[in-house]
């Protein structure tokens, strides 16, 4: 792996002129990128304070920093960073570090360092090729090898006269490059092509400065929109986001698990044998934070077992076969009107149907409608902001007046003063469609948000819409605010308008592989394979990969032979990306994605040293596993599955 | 001769510019070079001005020596490398060429040739460094010139109406320090501003001349101030250009204006350059009116 | 980390026609901008011909190692093509020529300048590894990206109400450098000696 080290400490003499009218030193050095992520140490540090003190010179103090160019993390590290009494700042750093410092820091600053000269690295691999980004690319003509970066002279008509036993005339160590271009053109038989090619001729007019300076302008923008980070992976949701919702034909059997929610699994409470209805209790939540189960078929109870489960492998399961009636249970039954319940009513119903979040997470929904902070916003989770998922977005469109109404009893419920519904710009018609259906309702609004992953994520979605910053290891009611999702708020809206508990939900079945996409309501406990068969299985020979839930934070399903759940938003049929772990670059983009603000490389780091206490420390805790440092990762580095292995250890060491 | 000799004696100075053409026929221009510039004192040729690809400035400044005039020789630093800059300047020494005036250049994109690949090796500073150097008999690379090392009239630009002097003036020292000996401004129409900035500039102690541009109407001095960097002809001025159309056709108008720009910086300059921009004709009458 | 640009319709065509056709397309470096949508529009277009023997969309093909094992599991479908056509910039372009130096790999893109973004973060601040930091003498603002001339001695002539003369969006660097001196009370660090560029690279690094 080629080293991209970007920057030296200056020469002796010249730091020494530079220090001679100069006292009182505060030093930084950013720990260098772009190179292979071992030791941690950086040795330029301590050679400036070495020569430092060889010129008498005070040193107030010095500091390691990680990427210095990231300005929104630099500035906050720079905060009570320099001490009291420093007069002169020297950075150790490529110019990008050295000038993200001169900008945030009151003192002078210098340059201790120079970036290193060389032309045309971009890759986002240490490798040895490189780009020199001339707007013209010529490797159509030099059978794929660069004459700009790898000719001395950067000639695009054929080999100067310089070169002696196939070396360059500048350096007896580098191959001539259009020897290299002439073998290879050989070889592919294009000599005569190569020779028809008209003269060609450098354009040096294409350095476009408004263009580059509004482009990069515009990413820096997005992202830091909303929330530090974040990414913008393809939509992908044409696929499903016009089709309207159909109800899945009923399952001949089910099999439910015990456990689809955060917490303790739930008890069975009916036997092998037992006859049951749609909406009977079929477990009982077994503590404060877990939840009931229930019945989505009406039916005989045929085995209760260890079955396959989408994230946890095996789980206790309730196996019913259908009778085909779906007869209901007596105790679905409406409750009183909204008015009429009191907040602790709502909450029971909450908690007796079911009713966890179903993003995915599984939090128990009557859990979060008792906080134990005052609470004045309640924000609708619209966002969607999973690539190619449409369940929310189709369920704001099919059941806007339950999506309403769930949210004022959950306003109710927690004594809120308002409740946003927060929804993506990339769906117009459902901000219309709420926004027509709130307008009659003094506390609901509807705020749109540009689109930007994880917005779902709860902690982001505050941020956006209300500037509030849910601190380290804390819970959206400590800044006031209650978040929702789109299908939970429906969910609770049927709990109290028909008293029918959590028996089905939203699914999106999609993806590029899939031959029929679709969206459709599906009674828990639906085989996924059924599903997929019902959209006329995948297309295409190469290998496929399926996954519950979306691209992103979904969990790769290696058998569908597994039950639809509470949380399942999605099943997505994409393709299969053949790639294996490689080293960290230490290119620093987990940490410019990474909303949480953490140092994702670290995990790996650690996770791999089986170094906790250092997770602990970068605190991993944070961490809301949204994946966006392991979509960026270059170096595909499985982050996520390190950071829980981080998470379990953490927790363990209490 | 080198105008610092005249500079040094007290004198007035006087230049004009030309630039050569697009071609290799220069007969015609030195002819009007004869008739209108013999009387001023030197003669600048602008190298690849605005970027438009010409004749070479070295070849002009030899014809107009053969022609018995005082070339100036004009060097940028946006065509040639300092190797090419240095090979060129040995070159004029060689043909007796002793003055330069030496500058940074507009860049590429503004020319005719916006694909071109701008070189700014060296930028104006420097070229004056490298010129310096070269009297001192060494070359950019340290290395020994074979026999007496050249001795050039070292000129420099600077901007006196720009609307960030003090960057200018700065610049300005920075020159006189790499060894410039004198200095041509950019086109002056406020001379106000021009006397300000002399007020600062004399604490160098080079001669300065002051950069004298005829308006030809007022559509040209709007396009002035709206494209060309360091010029701003004042609103009073553009009137007076629009009041008689055929006066101005005629180049009075301009001439008058000139002639009063100059006589208000005199006291405070060495010189004056006047870029006739076509209009060598009016030369003589200008300097006239200008009591010069 | 790199902008790229759709070659000419002309040159593509060129490239294709009456040949069969294997595409790769990277989205890698995500955020920063790939031509998707008049991508997928053109090779909608050559599939409509028939001549697409297959096409992989993924990410990061600069990465040696991983690209290989992509590539694998499509050799028949490249060894059926005459031209192998990479959407992406001039490093991926190279990654794909150098696994399969037998076939005729072509780039479909140009990779567009930056000068001095080094595209890691997207700051607001360039380095053009000029090898030779300039910084102290400018108030930390750099005279070889800000400057569009990267003149190392001061303002040219040509900056007009403070804009450069090549761009008028563009604030002239030595404009902004002498501010930040000033505010700074740094002005005498003007008075320094004549810079002269020196433009020999660092051959430890360029190999």
């Amino acid at each position: 792996m080629e080293n991209y080290t970007k920057y030296k400490l200056k020469r002796n003499d010249e730091l020494e002129s530079l220090l001679a009218d100069k006292d009182n030193l505060f030093i930084i050095a950013c720990n260098k990128c772009f190179k292979e992520f071992e030791t941690l140490e950086e040795p330029e540090c301590s050679e400036f304070e070495k020569i430092a003190a060889e010129n008498g010179k005070t040193v107030t103090g010095s500091a390691r920093v990680d990427f210095l160019c990231n300005k929104t993390q630099t500035e906050k590290k720079l905060q009570d960073m320099i001490p009291e009494g420093t007069e002169h700042v020297f950075v150790i750093s490529c110019g990008l570090g050295i000038q993200t410092v001169a900008d945030l820091a009151e003192k002078p600053v210098y340059a201790a360092s120079n970036s290193l000269n060389y032309t045309g690295y971009h890759g986002m691999a240490l490798t040895e090729r490189k780009c020199d980004a001339c707007a013209q690319c010529f490797l159509n003509i030099t059978g794929g090898v660069c004459p700009i970066v790898d000719c001395s002279k950067s000639l695009v008509n054929g080999q100067c006269g310089g070169a002696k036993n196939g070396k360059c005339e500048v350096d007896s160590s580098k191959d001539c490059a259009w020897e290299k271009i002439y073998k290879r053109l050989e070889k592919q038989g294009r000599l005569e092509e190569f020779l028809n090619q008209p003269v060609q001729l450098r354009d040096y007019s294409k350095v476009n400065f408004k263009f580059v300076n509004d482009y990069v302008k515009s990413i820096r923008e997005n992202r830091l929109d909303g929330y530090y980070g974040g990414v913008h992976p393809a939509e992908r949701k044409e696929f499903t986001e016009g089709m309207a919702l159909q109800r899945f034909p009923d399952p001949e059997e089910v099999v439910i698990p015990l456990s689809m929610h955060a917490g303790a699994p739930a008890n069975p409470v009916v036997q092998v044998g037992d006859t049951v209805k749609v909406g009977q209790k079929i477990g009982e939540a077994a503590a404060f934070i877990s939840s009931p189960i229930h019945s989505s078929v009406s039916g005989t109870v045929v085995a209760i077992e260890n079955r396959g489960h989408a994230t946890r492998g095996e789980c206790l399961s309730v196996v019913i076969r259908s009778d085909g009636k779906n007869t209901l249970d007596d105790s679905v039954q409406p409750h009183k009107d909204l008015d009429s319940l009191t907040p602790d009513e709502i909450v029971e119903i909450v908690k007796e149907a079911g009713i966890v979040g179903m993003g995915g997470a599984g939090f128990p929904t009557s859990v979060k409608l008792k906080p134990a902070k005052p609470v004045d916003t309640i924000l609708l989770n619209g966002c969607e902001c999973e690539p190619l998922l449409t369940a929310d977005h189709r369920v704001l469109l099919e059941f806007a007046d339950d999506v309403v109404f769930g949210l004022q009893a959950i306003i109710k419920a927690v004594g809120a003063e308002k409740g946003l519904i927060v929804i993506e710009d990339n769906k117009p018609d459902a901000i219309e469609l709420m926004k027509e259906k709130t307008a009659g309702y003094s506390n609901l609004d509807v705020v749109v948000a540009k689109t930007k992953y994880p917005q779902g994520a709860e902690k982001m979605l505050i941020k956006r819409v209300t500037g509030r910053k849910v601190p380290s290891g804390g819970l959206p009611a400590d800044v006031g605010c209650v978040v929702s999702n789109i299908s939970t708020t429906k969910a609770i809206s049927d709990a109290i308008q028909k008293g029918m508990p959590l028996v089905e939900r939203v699914v999106t079945v999609t993806g590029e592989r899939l031959k029929n996409p679709g969206n459709f309501i599906v009674k828990i406990g639906t085989n996924t394979k059924d599903l997929v068969d019902y959209c006329g299985g995948v297309t295409g020979d190469d290998e496929v990969t399926f996954k519950a839930g979306g691209p992103m934070m979904g969990f790769v399903l290696s058998d569908l032979n597994v039950p639809i759940m509470k949380g399942s938003n999605g099943i997505i049929a994409v393709d299969t990306d053949h790639t294996a772990e490689q080293p960290c670059i230490k290119c620093g983009r987990c940490m410019d994605v990474c909303p949480m603000e953490l140092s994702p490389l670290y995990f790996a780091k650690f996770a791999d040293e089986e170094n906790w206490q250092g997770m602990k420390d970068k605190n991993v805790m944070d961490c809301i596993e949204c994946r966006c440092c392991e979509y960026i990762c270059s170096s595909k580095i499985p982050l996520v599955t390190k950071i829980k292995a981080g998470k379990n250890a953490v927790r363990g060491m209490k | 001769m080198k105008i610092t000799e005249l500079f040094e004696r007290g004198e007035f100075v006087v230049s004009a510019e030309v630039g050569p053409p697009k071609g290799f026929h220069v007969e015609h221009l030195l002819e009007e070079a004869k008739t209108y510039l013999s009387g001023i004192t030197a003669v600048n040729v602008t190298d690849n001005q605005s970027s438009v690809m010409r004749l070479g400035s070295l070849a002009m400044c030899k014809a107009l020596k053969d022609e018995g005039l005082t070339p100036i020789y004009q060097l940028t630093c946006r065509d040639r490398n300092r190797i090419a800059l240095q090979s060129d300047l040995l070159s004029a020494a060689m043909f007796g060429i002793e003055n330069l005036l030496l500058l940074t250049g507009d860049h590429t994109k503004l020319g005719d040739h916006p694909q071109a690949k701008p070189v700014f090796d060296l930028d104006s500073v420097s070229l004056i460094h490298a010129v310096t150097k070269l009297e001192e008999g060494v070359d950019l690379g340290g290395n020994e010139l074979v026999g007496e090392p050249p001795k050039f009239a070292k000129g420099a630009v600077v901007s006196p109406c720009s609307d960030s002097v003090d960057a200018q003036l700065a610049k300005m020292e920075r020159k006189v320090r790499a060894g410039a000996d004198y200095f041509q401004t950019q086109a002056v129409f406020e001379p106000e501003k021009f006397i300000k900035f002399m007020e600062k500039a004399k604490e160098f102690g080079k001669p300065v001349q002051v950069g004298i541009i005829i308006p030809k109407s007022a559509g040209m001095a709007k396009f002035m101030n709206n494209n060309v960097a360091g010029i701003h002809v004042p609103d009073e001025m553009i009137e007076e250009l629009k009041k008689d159309k055929e006066k101005t056709k005629a180049g009075i108008t301009g001439v008058e204006i000139a002639a009063r720009i100059i006589k208000e910086c005199k006291p405070y300059c060495q010189g004056v350059h006047i870029m006739a921009l076509g209009w060598e004709s009016k030369v003589p009458e200008l300097l006239k009116q200008a009591g010069i | 980390m790199l902008i790229t640009e759709l070659k000419s319709r002309e040159t593509i065509a060129a490239l294709t026609e009456g040949k069969k056709v294997f595409i790769i397309n990277c989205v890698g470096c995500k955020e920063v901008h790939f031509p998707e949508k008049e991508a997928t529009e053109l090779q909608k277009e050559l599939a409509a011909g028939g001549n697409v023997t297959g096409m992989i969309t993924t990410d990061y093909i600069c990465n040696p190692e991983n690209m290989e094992l992509r590539l694998q599991k499509h050799m028949d479908e490249i060894k059926a093509a005459d031209v192998v056509l990479v959407f992406s910039c001039g490093v991926g372009v190279q990654t794909v020529a150098g696994y399969l130096e037998e076939k005729k790999v072509c780039a479909a893109c140009d990779t567009y300048p930056l000068p001095g973004f080094q595209g890691v973060t997207p700051l607001e601040y360039k380095c053009d590894q000029c090898g030779e930091c300039y910084l102290n003498l400018t108030g930390g603002i750099c005279p070889i990206t800000a400057c569009s001339k990267s003149l190392v001695n001061g303002q040219c002539g040509g900056a007009k109400n403070g804009k450069c003369e090549v761009d008028s969006n563009m604030e002239c660097g030595w404009e902004r450098i002498y501010r930040r001196l000033e505010k700074l009370g740094r002005l005498d660090v003007l008075k320094c000696p004549t810079q002269v560029r020196n433009f020999a690279t660092d051959d430890e690094v360029s190999k």
